[in-house]
């Protein structure tokens, strides 16, 4: 429980470092005038002030597991499922470019029992940056507010079965099916959020995400009602992930 | 407080769930073919004929689509969306007509929820000549705009 009074901690921090530069840049007359005074002390004293540790090009990977698609699919009860993880590599302490993969499909009936089924897989990349202000001092912190960019693509197979028509005036019924339709999707996602180191080299985070649909179906063509790795096929959604990993 | 935290991550989780869309159908599923009803003046000239009193209804059905419906200048009757062959009694006042249309059906698909319709193409129309002069085709494709699509001319 610790951990994650941790977690919750670090979000806190994270959005409280911007009233802080604010004050230091509000500093009354009296404490600069003292501020130039310390600055004629002798330049010795200068060199004793800690330098901004190194930081290494090249700082290790995460391969992580999306742990909110697992809950979400269980909850479902099996009207869409998701599995995905991903891998993020850490460079400067600063830049996560990062690969998520993973499957999903839905088996989904609308309110006159037409059936909409799929499944696939899909890949993202994209890359994240660290937003949390650190201290010149201070030494590159495993915790991070993280916020960052994703390209998302899907290709997928999918069928819409049991369409009825009906003919009210003239009488009759006809059942429309269409199968093996596939389709290409390609969408970018805004992503923010954070990731905390919980033992050592395993961390936890999560991540808000704002899905954008690039491209529009054609009327009256047949279209997926959800996409792999995507959600349910509107120009917009939001979505939420949950994430443990190894940090090598 | 351990309860308050508990709470906080399973509202992150079910706010993935909760935030799904409204799927059901907004769209227009009603598919009519408009017909509108014209006086020949003379050669050049055609106006706007108000019916005075107008029955319609598909032949061989019992249902009646207008029924000593007055003072119209236009009806929307819906094409046969199994079989590409529609016929329908027209008794004009006391005149009768009987018009068919010969179409093509065709499937367009909506949305999982809304499913799918017949849209339909007019290929040929023949028709009875008491009180029904001629008639001619204006629009041949028939979807859910209500356009006119026949004018009927007396």
């Amino acid at each position: 429980m610790q951990s994650i009074y941790k977690y919750i901690i670090s979000l806190l921090v994270c959005l409280a470092m911007y009233p802080v530069h604010a004050q230091e840049k509000n500093v009354p007359a009296p404490e600069k005038q003292g501020q130039e005074q310390k600055k004629q002390e002798p330049e010795q004293k200068k060199k004793e002030e800690p330098k901004e540790p190194e930081v290494r090009f090249f700082n290790g990977f995460t391969v992580q597991v999306d742990v909110a698609s697992l809950a979400t699919t269980a909850l479902k009860l099996g009207d869409s499922y998701s599995m995905e993880g991903g891998i993020q590599f850490d460079l400067k302490k600063k830049y996560y470019p990062v690969f998520e993969l993973g499957v999903a499909g839905a088996d989904k009936f609308s309110s006159a029992n037409a059936e909409f089924k799929t499944n696939g897989l899909f890949g993202r990349f994209g890359i994240d940056m660290n937003m949390m202000k650190k201290k010149k001092d201070s030494k590159p912190t495993s915790n991070l507010f993280l916020a960052g960019v994703r390209i998302g693509m899907s290709h997928f197979a999918y069928d819409v079965t049991n369409l009825q028509i009906t003919d009210g005036y003239w009488g009759g019924t006809e059942t429309v099916d269409y199968k093996n339709q596939v389709s290409t999707k390609v969408w970018y996602e805004i992503v923010a959020g954070v990731r905390v180191e919980i033992i050592k080299n395993i961390f936890m985070g999560w991540t808000v995400r704002d899905k954008n649909l690039l491209g529009t179906d054609v009327s009256g063509e047949v279209f997926p009602a959800y996409i792999p790795g995507y959600g349910l096929n509107t120009s917009n959604i939001w979505s939420i992930n949950y994430t443990i990993g190894y940090h090598f | 407080m351990k309860n308050k935290i508990n709470i906080v991550l399973i509202l992150f989780l079910l706010l993935g769930i909760s935030c799904t869309v409204d799927e059901g159908c907004r769209k227009s599923k009603t598919v009519n073919m408009g017909i509108s009803f014209y006086h020949v003046v003379n050669k050049d000239t055609t106006t706007v004929m108000k019916i005075d009193s107008i029955t319609v209804q598909g032949l061989g059905v019992d249902s009646i689509l207008y029924n000593n419906t007055k003072k119209l200048s236009k009806i929307l009757v819906p094409l046969n969306k199994i079989v590409p062959e529609s016929r329908f009694v027209i008794t004009f006042d006391t005149i009768k007509d009987t018009i068919t249309i010969e179409q093509t059906n065709k499937d367009e698909y909506l949305s999982l929820e809304c499913g799918c319709i017949k849209v339909h193409s007019i290929d040929t129309v023949l028709t009875t000549n008491h009180f029904i002069d001629s008639v001619k085709i204006s629009n041949h494709t028939v979807n859910t705009t209500n356009a006119e699509h026949l004018q009927i001319y007396n």
